[in-house]
């Protein structure tokens, strides 16, 4: 067998990738905060999240959506 | 001395000594110290409960029925939503939000592989340490309290 196939050479592969993953969430959760400095700035046309939730919570089930949405996250996260 | 019984007049912000000029706040104030207490203590039980036990399920199901009676027999007063909203601005919160699912729904996809790791895999490591949890616990109440006004 081939030992540059096992052992320590791989995981370089493997962390780059991982790397790469866990970048792509910094960088979208990082624009989402943008969004919301961007949308509390005076005369911004981008909604904060508060508004935009609000605004999908208007109808009855939008609000139950969204409610059921929050509480399966905190199932998601602190029950399993 | 003589003095006590004289009224004295009130200081620039309108304040009376020993007689607040809206009781009401102070009342509000001792609730909401006393709601912070009882959400901390709560998330730092919820916290040390062990996952996948009835005890974790029963933690998280209590604030979900508690907000949901109160947003359903005593709503809170609530934050007016708009009326509408900027379609361009709108957007920018479509293409992230749905940047975030793809990028979730890719990883979820590959099985949660090491290399490809779903927020659930980067997320549970961090919520390891008690008060971590327990912090975490406290802040998605306080978000559940946050959409009961809106």
């Amino acid at each position: 067998m081939d030992p540059g196939r096992l052992g320590a050479g791989p995981p370089v592969i493997i962390m780059s990738t991982r790397t790469l993953t866990i970048i792509g969430f910094v960088l979208v959760i990082a624009a989402m905060f943008l969004l919301e400095f961007l949308a509390r700035r005076p005369g911004s046309r981008i909604p904060t999240v508060g508004q935009w939730l609000g605004y999908l919570m208007r109808p009855r089930i939008g609000r139950v959506l969204i409610l059921l949405g929050w509480w399966w996250l905190g199932w998601h996260y602190f029950a399993r | 001395m003589a003095t006590d019984d004289v009224s004295r007049p009130p200081d620039r912000f309108g304040h009376r000594p020993s007689f607040p000029l809206w009781p009401g706040r102070r009342r509000n104030r001792m609730r909401t110290a006393a709601i912070a207490i009882v959400l901390a203590v709560y998330a730092w039980v919820a916290g040390s409960v062990p996952p996948f036990s009835t005890a974790a399920l029963v933690m998280v199901l209590i604030p979900g029925v508690v907000l949901a009676v109160i947003a359903y027999g005593w709503p809170p007063e609530r934050i007016p939503a708009p009326d509408k909203l900027d379609i361009t601005g709108m957007f920018w919160w479509v293409i992230a939000v749905a940047a975030l699912f793809e990028w979730e729904a890719s990883a979820y996809k590959d099985n949660s592989l090491p290399w490809h790791p779903s927020l659930t895999d980067l997320i549970n490591p961090l919520l390891g340490p008690h008060i971590v949890k327990s912090a975490a616990i406290l802040l998605w109440i306080l978000v559940g309290w946050a959409l009961v006004r809106r």
